[in-house]
């Protein structure tokens, strides 16, 4: 292989890699931006997504967890993997509207020490029940069909054709909320929220329904990335934490609140992932941190980001 | 301009009455209680009665028996959700990355153990000074954002250190399979630490629940000085109002960053002694679950008091460890089934219950967060205040 087809390799695995974390970190960033929340229930968030469109999209044998104990082993609908990219984010962005009601929205006023312990624990939560339900052991979600083969390119050869959808299906979520929060009404709202949330409220528009809407759709995008990201991975109850932090580290690096800034933050940490997987497999988690803390020590509020308005 | 000495010592001496007639209206109760030698006096008793009252009292039924290691751990852990709480009950700071102190301070004193010296207390020593040290960097980095962003980078970070030992450091560490060369020697040379202390051993048990009891109530009495001091009283009046500090001339920065090396200090004691405890460092304990399992402790325990975290630790070790071993809930509670069953036909509530100890935990936790936020502890000093009410006190 030569020099040129192993760095576009590197190059478009690292693109794959950020891909799931843009998708989870918009969705962190947006809420975190807007609402002031901090959801450490997030990556929970992304465990729904990705046992539902397990369940979804093929028939799982279950052999341990209580839904083994009452009967249910092999569980699954089998409907592929187009229903579940459409139905795991519609039922994703109704558990975020559940939570922005219930679990956010009492807690907007107090500490976000406060926040962050709720979430905590509700993501501990979920993480048990899922662990009760499937039980601890890993499963495999594979990928659909129509995209398992391999694909020739031009200058790489070879390539794992799901690779690519996965970077496709990111680019078109991310332009389709990029164009939610830049050219519409209600992105206008979001965006001022962001940037002033209290001259906001004295220009008489109420953030309530807003608020409710901007946690449902990064809700959503959170369950698009289990759904998305599932095959990669194999399928257990820890994944939701595992995905939480490197998408927070994309957050920190891009910016709070900025779209854009995710997207460069996350290609930033896949491409970092890719390469250092390539060149020095043993340094590529502890590569990331050093460029988050390197960002961080350069600009502290994250490449794109901007500075707050302090109340 | 001529009274004016004449006003400041009547202020003066204004300030003195105030201060004479408020001691005079404490309760000579809480006064003692309040003295610092009344806690260490009572942090010492506490914790030389506890592994007999916790494992070996008759009065505690059969269920646990053989849990001396227990208290040992528990009290480890202690240290450990005491110096958390420091920071996030104090100063509020929530860190998500003790882990890296604890786990570093681990693997420091297991290195150290099995390299330069085996003698306990310089073990202890070295794997404190690197925590400390780790703390400082760490909180020079994470403390560029306040709030939020604190306990995201902390979180980063030590699941930074996480991985570091995992792979690049693997030679020093071992990697996933832990550290397992720990040597430990004597006590002051003489203590072999698993013998049990003679002529005492009915009470406390072994030298190495001596050696970790005894650390234990001196950081009861340095946390304990350090929050009666101006300096604490800064800590709190940052977690009060962070802006107003400032205004009145404090450096905020510099004060966080201490908060956080102290308690990075107390998390590297806790981890020195965990190594000793265990006599092996698993690769676990840098893991970011380490650092979730403190800040449950300090939270189920209640924050911004001295003993809450400590407390914590116990029922959240104590929950751990024997109520997950129990197979069936039932009525009467009976324990684990190798011990006596109280009733011949128990009532069955939930079987299987030991496997779901951590969602219940997780629960607990999460109604703690939303309705007592001062713990455990807190629900404590609301009954002991409601009860002396009662009694017809104030």
């Amino acid at each position: 292989m030569s020099v040129l087809a192993e760095v576009v390799t590197v190059a478009l695995n690292g693109l794959q890699q950020g891909a799931i974390y843009v998708l989870v970190a918009i969705g962190l960033s947006i809420i975190l931006g807007t609402l002031k929340f901090v959801n450490f229930a997030h990556g929970a968030l992304y465990l729904i997504g990705t046992y539902a469109g397990l369940l979804i999209t093929l028939e799982i044998n279950v052999t341990d967890g209580k839904l083994a104990d009452w009967g249910y082993t092999p569980i699954g609908l089998e409907w592929g993997f187009l229903p579940a990219l459409v139905i795991v984010p519609s039922v994703v962005f109704a558990v975020g509207l559940l939570m922005e009601r219930f679990v956010a929205r009492p807690f907007y006023d107090r500490p976000d020490t406060d926040q962050i312990l709720l979430t905590f624990g509700l993501a501990i939560v979920v993480q048990e029940v899922f662990k009760i339900l499937f039980g601890g052991q890993s499963y495999n979600f594979a990928r659909p069909g129509w995209a398992s083969g391999q694909v020739d390119l031009p200058i790489v050869g070879t390539f794992p054709e799901w690779r690519l959808y996965i970077i496709g299906i990111t680019a078109a979520v991310v332009v389709l909320v990029y164009g939610l929060i830049e050219y519409t009404d209600f992105g206008l709202v979001v965006r001022a929220g962001t940037r002033d949330a209290e001259m906001v409220e004295l220009l008489g528009i109420k953030l309530s329904r807003p608020y409710l809407m901007v946690f449902g759709v990064g809700a959503a995008l959170a369950g698009v990335a289990g759904v998305v990201g599932g095959p990669l991975y194999a399928v257990n109850p820890n994944i939701g934490t595992e995905i939480l932090v490197p998408s927070f580290l994309v957050v920190v690096i891009g910016g709070v609140g900025s779209i854009t800034g995710a997207v460069l933050g996350g290609i930033l940490i896949g491409e970092t992932l890719a390469i250092l997987v390539a060149v020095a497999p043993q340094w590529s988690q502890v590569g990331i941190y050093v460029l988050a803390a390197i960002v961080l020590l350069a600009r502290p509020q994250g490449l794109l980001g901007v500075e707050e308005v302090t109340p | 301009m001529s009274d004016e000495p004449t006003e400041t010592a009547d202020a003066a001496e204004d300030t003195g009455t105030v201060v004479e007639r408020a001691e005079r209206q404490l309760p000579s109760w809480e006064r003692v209680r309040e003295s610092e030698l009344f806690v260490v006096a009572a942090t010492t008793v506490a914790v030389a009665l506890f592994p007999w009252l916790f494992a070996r009292a008759p009065v505690v039924s059969g269920v646990l028996q053989g849990y001396q290691d227990l208290a040992t751990l528990i009290l480890i852990w202690g240290i450990f959700a005491m110096g958390f709480n420091l920071l996030l009950g104090y100063t509020g700071l929530l860190s998500f990355g003790h882990a890296a102190f604890w786990g570093g301070a681990a693997y420091a004193a297991g290195v150290f153990s099995a390299n330069v010296s085996s003698s306990p207390i310089l073990v202890i020593l070295a794997g404190t000074a690197f925590a400390a040290l780790s703390a400082w960097v760490l909180g020079f980095v994470s403390l560029r954002r306040g709030g939020i962003y604190f306990a995201i980078l902390t979180l980063a970070f030590g699941q930074m250190a996480y991985y570091m030992a995992l792979s690049p450091l693997a030679g020093i560490t071992g990697g996933e399979n832990g550290f397992t060369g720990v040597e430990l020697g004597k006590l002051f040379g003489v203590f072999e630490l698993r013998y049990p202390v003679p002529g005492l051993d009915w009470l406390v048990g072994t030298w190495k629940y001596v050696l970790v009891g005894g650390i234990a109530v001196l950081c009861v009495a340095a946390a304990n000085r350090i929050l009666h001091s101006p300096y604490g009283m800064v800590f709190r009046a940052i977690r009060e109002n962070e802006q107003r500090a400032e205004f009145v001339g404090l450096n905020v920065w510099r004060y966080k960053l201490m908060a956080f090396v102290i308690s990075g200090t107390f998390a590297g004691i806790a981890g020195s002694l965990f190594t000793i405890y265990s006599a092996y460092v698993p690769l676990s304990s840098f893991y970011w679950t380490t650092s979730g399992e403190v800040v449950i402790m300090a939270v189920l325990g209640g924050v911004g008091s001295l003993f809450g975290p400590i407390v914590g630790a116990g029922v959240y070790l104590y929950v751990e460890n024997i109520v997950s071993g129990v197979q069936q809930l039932t009525l009467p509670f009976t324990g684990p089934a190798e011990y006596l069953t109280l009733v011949e036909e128990p009532v069955v509530i939930l079987d299987g219950f030991g496997a779901y100890w951590h969602l219940i935990l997780g629960l607990v936790f999460v109604a703690v967060v939303v309705l007592f936020p001062r713990g455990i502890w807190g629900l404590f000093e609301d009954v002991g205040s409601a009860l002396r009410r009662l009694g017809g006190g104030r």
